[in-house]
């Protein structure tokens, strides 16, 4: 296992001191709480995490039946009334009308068609609210698009959104790129999904699909994945210059691009003006650093 | 002593016709454009990441700000995507009453592409035509939920408050007088000969080109294809209702002029269905206070008056924050195929094409 | 009636400058407080109905004033008025911007020229034909001596508007190309051509009269053409007269055809850098030209100073006793006609749509000069043949 890929985030300038200037680098927008689970919602994951729930489930049990013979035998020794026997717990009932959905396997016959043409290529597939999800090795994502779009029995003319997720808890990957395509003559939707280290340059969809200009554009922009052969890699929201990757999950809510000001509240200078005239008149230069 | 040379001419950022702050590089050989790029980014504010750090709750409220002019459209999709990734099963009355508002929000967004698309174009009058009945939408969405345009109209699970009494009652008023409110507007303008001539063969995408583009909504369909996500993707109460989907082949300006105001036919129609067929009951699943997703990942479409607004949503087990927010825009990804239907044309063409994208900058830049 | 000396007669011709400039100055507020308020009626509105800014300075005491004054039921629905003065007001006071690379001389000239132009097109039309009135008497030094209705009795009366009228053009050429930006540059050479090219109909509508009448000076075609032309000429007159009004359109910049200044396009067309009262100068020539086309079309083809338009006034004339008040001239005709023709344009405005540039100049290319050279040969043909 190798160590989660958190990647650093730009020296901030030191602040000047005084009573008076906000420290913006101590403020709570900047405190970034990097998050501890890889929510990545996976069939093979949820069949672990459901076995592993119930040996666990089973292992308590268990050991609450132990406990119960050894509470009994120690009872029985000492003479006392036998202690209650245990029961199971069974799931809190909730009455309420919500139902997680769980992963299901995929029953569905494009998913099902995707695996056999791509093979090994498939990582994973299945189906999950409704939605069917296709995860696929790195490489292989603009074969997929090219298959998805070309071939007689998928048929998906629609690359309706593309995006990415940040997982810096994750060993393995730091980025999941998603692609939803629909199909307008079949009205169905897919998912294809490619989970992406840090660093990783993926192919862009733009030769197959051109509506993925500017979302790639976007992705690299908010995430800082840069595509390959993608006819004008640059930001499309944040300026130029701008520092950072904005949905990053290491990116505070206050961004390192933002402009620092003295006073926070203060963007049209009227305080620091109003500050430094009053001090003016007091006959104090703050303005001027003391002298040591 | 005679030269040619292009001329690089800045549409924007500060522009009257560029509905907001969008700005676009344009080349022009004399006055036709042989080359458009358009920029944005001016109004971002970053809603995806503010979302991922506010409760499933709280996100809501930020959605009214994407596309202030269809601001119920965007709550609905934020209502269903939160409702797939929890699994939430919302009582009829409030699918009935959200496709209800939904319907009249789409009136009044088409109310506003009208008015602006044919003030860019010239016809003052049509602007204050289109804003009296677009007043008596937001005046129900007032009695609604007390607020005109940033609605925050519904809940996680359905409607906060069933419709306050007299509601009906103004919706079907509306509704009796729109038919000739509609007709006003078409006697101004669709035969009007200088109309056509600003609008037919104008800002022409075909049907493979905007498949190609993504694009999504009433240009699509005034290419000709029959893609509503209404009716390919049931969502609400649309399974029930009983509606076309208008389109048109001609592919121009004209065509989607004609699409929208046949669209606004349907909408009235679909509004006439929910206040006949109205089902009785609650208005609000049983939930728990905190919602907690488990892992999820949900991609939901709905049509928004502008195309598919689709909403993609992370859930993290035992967060009460989505861990990831993503808005498909169907502004941003309209407005990719701007280049291809300005390029070539006059720079009075490109005020017509922006005007028929109907874009609003809140929902592109986010 | 006595021969003025060479004294009396610059002193009645400067009280003539006077007046029309007075009639010029007191039309062009009332037409864009007229726009406002028919506006506003055909979008179902009430139009201007306060002053400019709430309750402070200047504009904020007339509000209050008229506060008063609006709880005087008729007079409440006019509360907008004073807010002509105000904009007038507002003009004059604001800053006067000249761009830093801008040609400052051409720059400073160019509203000044369209301006002039505008106003002393005026010099060659006559309101009634002969005399206005006699000075009375007792008047100092004038007693007793005739005002003509026009300032300057041209016998080419008609080359002179025309010309004068066409220099107009070089002001929104040069203030589009001395502002030394973009969209003034394109609004500049927008109107260039499109001045330019509806000059052409415009010059052959008015050619008809000519042929009909003989003449080329303002009364006295006016008169012959309310007067004086048999039945047959009402054809070339009405055809005449619906071009002329499409060229009148496109030459003062108005909608369907105000290419030069497109606000959805070009901002502000050719005085996207003006401000104050340069830009004011725009603003009132663009009234003033509209004033002067329709006076053109109100002499020309609505019958000038008679009440009938289109030469019908002479048919019915036949009928009528002599000395009939509606058979003769009254400068009041005249001036409702104009006003009617304002209207008119303001009326337009609210109702169409905008051409595109390249449609504006097809239909002045493709359309209107065939057209007016149709007529114009109709017109001689009623000259010759009737």
């Amino acid at each position: 296992m190798t160590e989660p890929i958190i990647p650093q985030a730009p020296e901030v300038p030191e602040a000047p001191a005084g009573p008076y200037v906000y420290d913006y680098a101590a403020s709570p927008q900047r405190q970034v709480v990097m998050p501890k689970t890889v929510p990545l919602p996976s069939y093979r994951t949820y069949l672990a995490e459901v076995k592993a729930a119930a040996e666990a489930d089973e292992a308590k049990w268990k050991k609450m039946q132990a406990d119960f013979e050894t509470a009994k035998a120690k009872a029985e020794a000492d003479g006392k009334d036998a202690p209650k026997p245990p029961v199971r717990p069974v799931p809190r009932k909730d009455d309420n009308d919500l139902k997680a959905p769980w992963p299901q396997e995929a029953k569905d016959a494009d998913l099902l068609l995707l695996q056999e043409l791509l093979g090994a290529k498939v990582e994973e597939i299945f189906e999950q609210a409704g939605e069917l999800t296709c995860q696929l090795e790195k490489g292989a994502i603009y074969e997929a698009l090219q298959l998805c779009r070309d071939h007689e029995g998928l048929r998906y003319e629609m690359l309706a959104d593309q995006s990415a997720t940040h997982y810096p808890a994750a060993s393995d990957f730091a980025y999941s790129v998603v692609y939803h395509l629909t199909s307008i003559s079949r009205r169905k939707r897919l998912r294809l999904r490619i989970l992406v280290p840090e660093g990783f340059v993926p192919e862009s969809a733009c030769s197959v699909y051109p509506s993925a200009n500017w979302m790639e554009r976007e992705i690299y922009d908010m995430l800082g994945i840069a595509f390959a052969n993608h006819p004008d890699m640059t930001r499309i929201l944040c300026p130029d210059d701008w520092e950072g990757h904005a949905l990053r999950k290491d990116y505070p809510v206050v961004g390192w691009g933002q402009r620092d000001v003295a006073f926070r509240e203060d963007r049209g200078g009227m305080i620091e003006r109003i500050a430094l005239q009053k001090a003016g008149q007091l006959g104090i230069n703050l303005k001027q650093p003391k002298a040591d | 002593m005679f030269k040619n040379e292009e001329m690089e001419i800045n549409l924007g950022p500060q522009h009257p016709s560029t509905h907001g702050v969008l700005r676009v590089k344009l080349r022009l050989d004399g006055e036709t454009i042989t080359h458009c790029k358009p920029v944005i980014g001016y109004l971002h504010r970053g809603v995806e990441k503010i979302c991922e750090n506010q409760t499933f709750f709280q996100g809501q409220v930020w959605t009214d700000r994407m596309d202030y002019c269809s601001a119920v459209a965007n709550n609905l999709g934020w209502a269903e995507a939160n409702e797939k990734l929890f699994g939430i099963t919302v009582p009829r009355r409030a699918q009935y009453i959200r496709t209800l508002l939904n319907e009249f929000n789409r009136l009044a967004s088409h109310l506003i592409w009208l008015a602006t698309h044919a003030l860019d174009i010239g016809a003052m009058t049509v602007f204050l035509y289109a804003f009296r009945e677009r007043e008596d939408i937001l005046d129900m969405n007032e009695a609604f939920c007390g607020s005109r345009l940033t609605t925050t109209a519904f809940r996680i699970g359905g409607l906060r408050e069933d419709m306050p009494p007299g509601f009906e009652k103004m919706a079907r008023k509306f509704l009796a007088k729109f038919p000739t409110c509609l007709e006003e507007y078409e006697n101004l303008l669709s035969e009007n000969r200088i109309w056509k001539k600003r609008t037919v063969g104008v800002a022409m995408l075909s049907a493979e080109d905007a498949i190609a583009l993504g694009v999504t909504g009433p240009v699509l369909r005034a290419a000709g294809v029959p893609y509503d996500i209404r009716k390919a993707f049931p969502y609400a109460a649309y399974a029930e209702m009983d509606f076309e989907v208008p389109t048109q082949t001609a592919a121009d300006t004209y065509a989607r002029y004609l699409v929208r105001m046949a669209e606004m036919r349907q909408s009235a129609r679909i509004i006439q269905q929910c206040l006949d067929g109205m089902p009785e009951g609650p208005v609000m699943a049983k939930i728990p206070k905190i919602l907690k997703p488990e892992v999820n990942e949900v991609y939901h479409a709905t049509e928004a008056p502008k195309g598919e607004l689709g909403y993609y949503l992370v859930g993290e087990k035992g967060s009460t924050n989505p861990y990831r927010f993503h808005v498909r825009a169907p502004g941003f990804i309209n407005l990719q195929s701007l280049p291809k239907m300005a390029e070539g044309g006059l720079i009075a063409d490109i005020v017509a094409a922006i005007g028929t994208l109907d874009i609003v900058l809140g929902e592109i830049d986010r | 009636m006595p021969t003025p000396t060479l004294l009396q007669s610059i002193a009645i011709t400067l009280i003539q400058c006077v007046l029309v400039v007075l009639f010029v100055f007191v039309v062009v507020p009332l037409t864009v407080f007229a726009e406002r308020k028919v506006l506003g009626h055909i979008q179902q509105r009430l139009g201007s109905t306060r002053v400019a800014s709430g309750h402070i300075g200047i504009t904020g005491w007339m509000n209050r004033g008229m506060w008063k004054w609006g709880r005087i039921p008729v007079l409440s629905y006019w509360r907008g008025i004073p807010g002509l003065l105000a904009d007038v007001l507002k003009l004059i006071l604001k800053e006067d911007i000249i761009p830093a690379k801008a040609d400052k001389f051409v720059f400073f000239i160019a509203p000044a020229l369209s301006m002039v132009s505008a106003v002393v097109v005026f010099a060659a039309i006559s309101f009634v034909p002969g005399t206005f009135f006699v000075f009375p008497a007792w008047f100092p030094g004038l007693g007793g001596l005739p005002v003509s209705g026009g300032i300057a009795d041209i016998n080419v009366g008609l080359l002179w508007i025309l010309g004068v009228a066409s220099v107009g053009v070089y002001g929104i050429v040069l203030a589009g190309w001395a502002s030394n930006s973009k969209y003034p540059l394109l609004g500049g050479l927008r109107s260039a051509a499109q001045m330019v090219s509806y000059e052409v109909p415009l010059a052959i509508s008015l050619l008809a009269p000519v042929v009909l009448t003989g003449s080329l000076n303002f009364g006295e075609m006016a008169q012959r053409m309310a007067t004086g032309t048999s039945a047959w000429g009402l054809v070339p007159q009405v055809f005449g007269f619906l071009i002329y009004l499409t060229c009148g359109f496109a030459e003062t910049n108005r909608l369907p055809f105000d290419m030069p200044e497109a606000e959805n396009e070009l901002v502000a067309g050719f005085h996207t850098e003006y401000s104050g009262m340069k830009f004011g100068f725009f603003y009132l020539a663009e009234y003033i030209n509209m004033t002067v086309v329709s006076a053109l079309a109100a002499g020309f083809f609505l019958g000038g100073s008679w009440l009938l338009p289109f030469g019908l006034q002479g048919l019915v004339n036949q009928l009528l006793p002599a000395d009939a008040w509606i058979a003769g001239p009254h400068a009041i005709f005249f001036v409702a006609k104009i006003i009617f023709l304002l209207f008119t344009y303001i009326w337009v405005r609210g109702t169409i749509p905008r051409y595109r540039y390249d449609q504006v100049m097809s239909v002045a290319w493709k359309y209107l000069i065939p057209l007016a050279l149709v007529n114009l040969l109709l017109a001689a043909f009623v000259r010759c043949a009737v």
